[in-house]
């Protein structure tokens, strides 16, 4: 919808200022877009694709074909730029996908997940590159489902569940509103309901969320508390797995928000 | 126009890269060609006086013209671009959308002035002489390859409307039937009644006839008229339709 390719259902948006129904064709000059599917043309070569993109943005002649070599360059594919893209490696189609939404230096850009499936390298590359651009003066729209990604790149942040935003805020601010630590206690086959009643009424204990294979203590000490919850565990001869102690993660913003991992896709259950 | 020049050229990259895509195009109607003059010459040896002299392949070479330029290559070319996700990345340049429907039927163009002109050296190597000329010849190429043209807009239009490669594949053959509703083997006299009337009413019929003309005949303004009327009409309606699909395309 904010990359003009589809209309609002209701509501309105804009982008750099502008709205994307009644402005669409001036959003489009002003937006980059990478999207999750790589949108490459298999029958041209890496140099051919950019330069068509570079045309196709009012860059033209000599100008096209230098910032065609720059961009190649700041991609990496300068070796394989008059190869045809299908003989490319998803890290280098991933590149050159974003190499062609840079083109004409992009007030905001879009990207929907980037780094799906790329190989670790690749990833980082992406995020050097992502924060370079950023750097330069663009805004980037980025879409993830990486909670580490979103962590490192993002300067703010939502949490989109159902079509509805559930959180939102740089990454810091909401971290700490999970409270102080997050201990996790590996049930390993063991009752999650009798786990959490012999851990009911610790001090400091914020709130539980019980997920099938763990819970998550939300505590005001966490290395303070492990020695009674592993006193109160044994009192009542409950025997879990590993318990770890940890400072609030994106990944338990999300627990928290949606009431699920992201990945793993597993009910949770939030108790109070 | 620079967008739809860059977009044509592009598509005629694919035309040129991919040869096994346009080789079996132009496979069918050098087939259909030798078939069918293998099969009736001696049924309408060149006494025939619809012939006018000529042997049965100067009648039959507009119907192998037309299949040499209807083809549903843009549409599949267009389906494969939307299924491999560049559609959007056109979609999302600051460019008219009217610009990537331009820029097929330019390579459409270009590819049916290349295809009809080899069907044509290959008919008259056969023994069709061109009564019109050599000025004949090119506007035979040129009515032929924008018929291909006008009729790119029916394989774009089912591209577009239903996003199925196998939909746009078999958009061709509601050609074929059309194709042999008309004056194909003989002249709508020859025709039964019924099939006169279905000829009748088949407006490439009228572009065979023009074309056939211009083998056959030479320069006979009428039927050369009636036959750019149809290629034009058709062209404007089909190019219009695709136009506003492509418009009104959400991803």
């Amino acid at each position: 919808m904010l990359c003009t390719l589809l209309p609002p259902t209701s509501g309105t948006a804009t982008v750099a200022g502008l709205d994307v129904v009644s402005n669409a064709a001036d959003v489009r000059r002003r937006i980059g877009v990478a999207l999750q599917e790589i949108g490459l043309d298999p029958v041209q070569t890496g140099r051919e694709l950019l330069e068509l993109q570079c045309g196709l943005k009012g860059i033209t002649g000599s100008e096209g074909r230098e910032r065609t070599q720059e961009l190649l360059e700041l991609v990496g594919l300068t070796d394989a730029a008059e190869r045809r893209t299908k003989t490319y490696s998803g890290g280098m189609k991933r590149r050159l996908d974003l190499a062609s939404a840079l083109v004409h230096s992009p007030e905001v850009l879009f990207l929907d997940e980037p780094t799906t499936g790329l190989d670790p390298a690749s990833r980082v590359t992406i995020w050097q590159e992502v924060r370079r651009i950023n750097a330069d003066g663009a805004t980037v729209f980025l879409t993830t489902q990486y909670l580490e990604e979103a962590d490192k790149l993002c300067d703010r942040l939502a949490i989109i569940d159902g079509g509805q935003i559930v959180a939102e805020g740089t990454p810091e601010q909401l971290k700490a509103e999970m409270g102080h630590d997050v201990v996790s206690v590996s049930l390993n086959g063991a009752s999650a309901a009798a786990t959490e009643a012999a851990l009911t009424g610790l001090v400091g204990l914020e709130r539980v969320v019980v997920a099938s294979d763990a819970l998550a203590l939300y505590v005001e000490d966490g290395a303070g508390l492990i020695a009674e919850i592993v006193r109160r565990l044994d009192r009542d001869r409950i025997r879990v797995g590993p318990i770890a102690v940890a400072r609030p993660s994106l990944d338990d913003v999300f627990l928290n928000a949606t009431g699920r991992r992201l990945e793993g896709a597993q009910d949770e259950e939030e108790r109070p | 126009m620079t967008e739809v020049l860059l977009l044509g050229r592009r598509a005629m990259r694919e035309v040129v890269r991919y040869p096994e895509a346009t080789i079996p195009t132009l496979f069918i109607p050098l087939f259909f060609l030798a078939v069918n003059i293998g099969q009736v010459s001696k049924t309408f040896p060149s006494t025939t006086p619809f012939l006018k002299g000529q042997g049965y392949v100067a009648f039959q070479l507009p119907v192998s013209l037309m299949f040499a330029v209807a083809t549903a290559t843009s549409g599949l070319a267009l389906v494969t671009e939307i299924d491999s996700g560049y559609f959007d990345k056109l979609l999302v340049a600051p460019i008219r959308r009217s610009s990537v429907i331009f820029g097929r039927l330019f390579a459409d163009l270009s590819r049916g002035i290349a295809a009809s002109a080899l069907v044509l050296l290959v008919g008259i190597a056969f023994g069709a002489r061109i009564q019109s000329g050599v000025l004949g010849a090119v506007v035979i190429v040129l009515l032929s390859a924008l018929f291909g043209v006008a009729y790119a807009g029916f394989g774009i239009l089912v591209a577009l409307r239903t996003r199925n490669v196998q939909a746009t594949q078999s958009s061709f053959l509601l050609f074929f039937p059309a194709l042999f509703l008309t004056p194909n083997f003989v002249p709508f006299e020859r025709l039964s009644s019924a099939m006169e009337t279905l000829a009748r009413i088949n407006p490439i019929s009228y572009v065979i006839v023009g074309i056939r003309s211009l083998v056959i005949d030479g320069w006979d303004v009428g039927k050369i008229g009636v036959c750019v009327l149809v290629i034009v009409l058709m062209g404007i309606v089909l190019t219009a339709l695709s136009l506003r699909a492509i418009a009104t395309y959400d991803r």
